[in-house]
């Protein structure tokens, strides 16, 4: 065995011991992978499975590094990506990845990826086009 | 600042580069001439061709600490360079298919399935999915 397995090994058994946290939070991701478009909140995530909402926002964190809604937030804003390629308007695409407001999901948008999702559809579909004619 | 690039250290550009896009499926970006047969060359994802670019520079041919670093690397099993898949098992049978060398097989740590490969070039390289 090498350093690196005898390593993973002993991090393993010291970090994830817990077997039924793990599973926990694998789901509680799963559950927001696919309904990401929906009006989730953490009172409906806790009640999914039965355990406060303190304590699940710490493990989701712990496991992911990140917060459920900033996972979330990540997760709208890579499929958004996906329907202005498509060549969804931008009003559209808010509403089906599950933003409430226009302003909210562009200021999101621009923070997130430096493009307002004006420009960054412009430049994919221009894009496109570029191969086909140039 | 943006993250735009990350650097392989190898030992055979030519060799890296057929076994990153050939058995890997990463696509060529740029390739530019530099001194004495050496060359400034990048990949990119073919999923993601506007994200980052991997290096594949001959560090460990011109600079020796490089090259004792990424060999101790190597003795202990490291894996330096990991790369995103959507399904490790699925990755895991199609490299084998085409001949790739596993020291790790696919193994679950926490929320992360991995598993660890040889590049050819002197590098372990990992294969991560989030569960």
């Amino acid at each position: 065995m090498t350093f690196y397995e005898k390593e993973i090994n002993r991090i393993n058994d010291i970090i994830y011991s817990n077997q039924e946290q793990i599973k926990t939070v694998i789901e509680i991701r799963s559950y927001i992978d696919n309904n990401y478009n929906s009006d989730l909140n953490l009172d409906l995530l806790s009640h999914f499975h039965f355990v406060s909402k303190y304590h699940l926002l710490r493990l989701f964190k712990k496991h992911y590094g990140l917060t459920p809604r900033q996972y979330l937030i990540d997760k709208r804003i890579e499929k958004s990506k996906e329907q202005l390629i498509k060549g969804t308007s931008v009003t559209e695409t808010c509403f089906i990845v599950g933003f409430e407001s226009l302003g909210s999901f562009s200021t999101l948008f621009k923070t997130k990826t430096g493009k307002s999702p004006t420009r960054f559809q412009k430049e994919q579909l221009s894009r496109s086009k570029l191969h086909s004619e140039f | 600042m943006k993250v735009t690039l990350i650097s392989i250290p190898v030992r055979d550009q030519e060799k890296a580069l057929r076994f990153y896009t050939e058995k890997l499926g990463f696509i060529k970006k740029k390739d530019k001439p530099l001194d004495g047969g050496n060359r400034w060359l990048t990949l990119v994802s073919k999923e993601a061709q506007d994200g980052p670019e991997v290096l594949l520079e001959p560090a460990p041919n011109h600079f020796e600490p490089s090259k004792i670093y990424q060999d101790a690397l190597m003795e202990a099993g490291i894996p330096y360079t990991q790369f995103d898949v959507d399904n490790v098992d699925f990755e895991y049978e199609r490299l084998i298919k085409l001949g790739v060398k596993f020291s790790v097989k696919p193994s679950t740590m926490g929320t992360t399935k991995y598993a660890v490969f040889n590049d050819t070039c002197g590098n372990n390289i990992e294969i991560v999915e989030e569960l």
